[in-house]
């Protein structure tokens, strides 16, 4: 992470008009400039009828098929049936990844049993996977949540594992000349030490585990974002197929943040020191 | 206290019976025989590399040795007790608590009672001189605040041993003396058993009962002087006295030529030669 230190008068500044300052900062003007050329130039290039509405569609299109979909009820609806797979999911990766991790990064014998079909699991494309679970789990919602925990859980289970083999050994010797028990140790050490890596690993998860909802909805039965995005598109409605996807868009952002607003809770201690 | 007291007093707690550590080929440890009496300060001396934290921890149950053996109260240590405390080199603080919580670390894992547990925690904090930082996070302390938490952290827990790792090593030149003198009076009224590791010629003799100066590749210990200043010391006084002087100088020029016998020792100081078999 930068920071940036500022001088005092500009910093006196920002604190008077903070919206109006903060209009200076690189971060926000040559963020903004660039998503409204690159946004503009788009819509341009729709207003000439280079980009035609029904195979690419442009920014004022799918904003008002957005909101149409918005009003009708069917992206609600569709987004509903969505989290729950999604929801599943993520309830069943995060722990189950939290607690693979955890006993990998602490127990060899464990580690030796299991890490062959981890990293087997982790190199192969889980998209080939979805036929074989439809054929075991059927096409609906155990199909559908399965092939979104396979999508979710890999990278819980490497960083969990990563955080606990990466703990201090100088602080694990502390634990033990102070006499702690394996319980002690998780608590005091271990847990602390693993937040980071877990946090990093749930961003990861979270951005995987929405490509695996999209995928089981395309590929297993029809419901969700997933399917209303690809019926649209079939029917040449771009700009309805488009406005699903801008959806789950603002979804990804809204669960990094989320993830980004736990790191912060937890590691107070790490955000101290950055400041 | 006359002869024989002091003999009895001195009986070993803690025994070091011909210690031998490798680490593949390198051998750290070479037969260290060592006796640690009851409440008596042990410092040792050596040069970087001569296996004085490999001793400690050992000493403290935390790694294996391959030969010999450590007896505490007739004992053999095989893994770290409460009774042994140790200040490590490297502070070893938890990043993630606050002082306060890092120096009531070894209590809360001894399942003391909270009450007492912030009774002591408040007096060591004070008696380091880290009044205020309480809830500060060891990255908002400068290196030599951690290694006085770290200090702080071992006294808190009572311990009958005290293993220190260069315990002022981090600090500035004033701090340290003030830190000598706290220690000094800390053990005229809770007295214990160190073995206390030092870089410093005068701290070894301000500070111990014993120097045990080592040699290094392989470490052994080379030899041992008997300070003689007993309990209840003054700093400045022992500084000013011709026994200091004379001592320091020996344990110097010893040092300097680390191949070479150290030779007489200066009068009225009790020398003991490591025998080499
Ligand atoms: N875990 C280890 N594996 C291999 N070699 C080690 C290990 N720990 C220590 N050594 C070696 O043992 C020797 C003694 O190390 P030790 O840390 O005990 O020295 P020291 O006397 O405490 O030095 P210093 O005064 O610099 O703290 C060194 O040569 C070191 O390289
Ligand atoms: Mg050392």
């Amino acid at each position: 992470m930068t920071t940036e230190t500022k001088p005092l008068a500009e910093a006196k500044e920002q604190k008077a008009a903070p919206m109006l300052a903060s209009l200076r900062e690189p971060r926000v003007y040559v963020r903004a400039v660039s998503l409204f050329g690159v946004l503009g130039a788009w819509e341009a290039l729709g207003w000439t009828g280079i980009i035609k509405p029904s195979t690419f569609s442009y920014p004022s299109v799918i904003a008002s098929a957005f909101l149409s979909l918005l009003f009708s009820g069917e992206m609600m609806k569709a987004a509903y049936q969505s989290s729950q797979i999604l929801g599943a999911g993520l309830a069943i990766a995060i722990p189950l990844g939290i607690a693979l991790g955890m006993f990998m990064g602490r127990s060899r014998t464990f580690e030796y049993a299991v890490d062959t079909f981890v990293y087997a699991l982790y190199a192969t494309p889980v998209v080939a996977l979805a036929f074989p679970i439809a054929m075991v789990l059927g096409v609906d919602f155990a199909g559908k949540t399965t092939i979104v925990v396979f999508f979710a859980i890999m990278p819980v289970i490497i960083n969990v594992y990563h955080g606990v083999r990466n703990v201090d050994p100088m602080l694990l010797e502390v634990t033990r000349s102070f006499c702690s028990s394996e319980w002690q140790r998780w608590r005091d050490l271990i847990f602390p030490s693993i937040v980071p890596y877990l946090v990093a690993g749930l961003g990861m998860a979270s951005g995987r585990a929405l490509v695996g909802m999209v995928v089981a909805e395309f590929l297993m039965s029809i419901s969700g974002l997933g399917a209303l995005s690809q019926d649209y598109i079939g029917n040449l409605e771009m700009d309805k197929g488009l406005a699903p996807v801008v959806f789950l868009m603002i979804v990804g952002i809204l669960l990094t943040k989320l993830v980004d607003f736990f790191e912060s809770r937890f590691a107070s201690w790490r955000a101290r020191n950055e400041r | 206290m006359s002869r024989t007291a002091v003999m009895e007093e001195r009986r070993a707690n803690l025994s070091l019976r011909g210690l031998h550590k490798r680490y593949g080929s390198l051998h750290v440890l070479d037969g260290i025989h060592l006796d640690v009496g009851h409440q008596e300060i042990i410092t040792v001396l050596g040069p970087s590399g001569c296996g004085k934290t490999t001793l400690l921890r050992i000493v403290n149950g935390l790694i294996p040795y391959d030969e010999g053996e450590v007896v505490f109260r007739s004992e053999r240590v095989a893994a770290p007790r409460p009774e042994m405390a140790m200040v490590f080199q490297h502070f070893g603080l938890f990043p993630w608590k606050r002082l306060y919580q890092n120096i009531g670390y070894g209590l809360r894992i001894q399942g003391r009672p909270p009450e007492e547990i912030d009774r002591l925690v408040r007096r060591y904090i004070g008696l380091v001189g880290l009044d205020g930082f309480e809830n500060h996070y060891p990255s908002e302390l400068s290196g030599g605040m951690q290694q006085r938490a770290g200090l702080a952290r071992a006294l808190a827990t009572q311990a009958a041993v005290l293993l220190l790792d260069e315990p002022f090593g981090a600090v500035d030149a004033l701090t340290r003396e003030l830190l000598q003198e706290e220690l000094l009076r800390i053990i005229d009224v809770e007295p214990k058993s160190m073995i206390f590791i030092t870089h410093s010629i005068d701290e070894a003799l301000l500070v111990g009962d014993r120097v045990v100066v080592m040699s290094p590749r392989p470490g052994r210990i080379r030899f041992e002087l008997e300070t003689g200043f007993g309990r209840g010391r003054e700093i400045e006084a022992i500084r000013a006295s011709d026994r200091f002087q004379a001592m320091r100088h020996y344990l110097w020029e010893a040092l300097r030529h680390p191949d070479s016998d150290p030779g007489p020792v200066p009068d009225g100081v009790s020398l003991r030669m490591e025998v080499k078999p």
